[in-house]
């Protein structure tokens, strides 16, 4: 657990600078996909979702593409197309959101 | 490049048909007929009941990868999002293309994996415009009403 921990704490201080905020000042659509898997290694998910809603979404499409290409799913093909347009729209929705509340300068 | 290879490599078992059908002697003598079948099946490979020379298509796996990874490369000025996305796009295109002139040949879910990564790149594609969009309307704002940029951004206080 302690080892667990101190994996979460050193990958929070060695996180990478997006690019855009760095140069321009406001956040993207991805940001606060950094934070959000770190809070879900911790285990907080409903911190993770506040970071960055889509998440849970990304590592489900990633894990499940992997096994799609390996194993060959008969409907893999459809649900990773669901999935993506699933994230799509909500990476959409939350960025909307995040310049609606003016979050996306901090 | 080498889909325009495969694909040349595509149409002649049907342009002889062709030529066979109308009972024409072929244009050039040299042209020797090339075998019904590019490959034999690998061994193993038996799955359906139709058809043992059936493969996968050449860019489907590929496409579909490279459709998923544009979605976080979006995030990266929407630059590499907008590359991977129309590379993503061109691949799955062109083999769903070459799935539906020869839907013998090919095997059915590397087709559907094609089709998926045609509409992930697609997705990937206008995600990365809009988002280049935004970029040069904040910063062209930014530029020329900092006074209303900055209402937006922060709100009223």
């Amino acid at each position: 657990m302690a080892n667990h921990n101190s994996l979460a704490d050193w990958l929070s201080h060695h996180l990478f600078a997006c690019p855009v905020k760095a140069y321009f000042g406001f956040d993207c659509p991805g940001c606060g996909f950094q934070r959000s898997v770190i809070s879900l290694f911790k285990g907080n998910i409903a911190e993770s979702f506040r970071f960055y809603p889509a998440t849970m979404p990304i590592l489900f499409l990633a894990v499940f593409a992997i096994i799609h290409l390996s194993m060959d799913v008969k409907t893999g093909a459809s649900i990773i197309k669901i999935a993506y347009a699933g994230i799509a729209i909500i990476i959409l929705i939350n960025y909307i959101y995040k310049i609606s509340t003016h979050q996306l300068i901090s | 490049m080498s889909e325009e290879q495969d694909n040349s490599h595509e149409h002649k078992p049907i342009d002889l048909s062709k030529n066979e059908s109308s009972t024409e002697p072929p244009v050039n003598p040299g042209f020797s007929a090339p075998p019904p079948f590019q490959q034999p099946p690998p061994f193993g490979q038996f799955q359906g009941g139709f058809g043992m020379g059936q493969q996968n298509l050449p860019n489907a796996t590929a496409a579909l990868v490279l459709g998923i990874i544009a979605l976080p490369a979006c995030c990266f000025y929407g630059i590499f999002g907008i590359v991977f996305g129309i590379i993503a796009w061109i691949l799955g295109a062109g083999d769903v293309k070459k799935y539906h002139q020869n839907p013998g040949l090919y095997s059915e879910s590397s087709y559907k994996n094609a089709k998926a990564g045609k509409i992930c790149g697609m997705i990937a594609t206008i995600l990365s415009v809009l988002f280049i969009g935004i970029i040069i309307l904040f910063v062209v704002g930014a530029l020329t009403h900092p006074q209303a940029y900055d209402n937006f951004f922060k709100g009223f206080h």
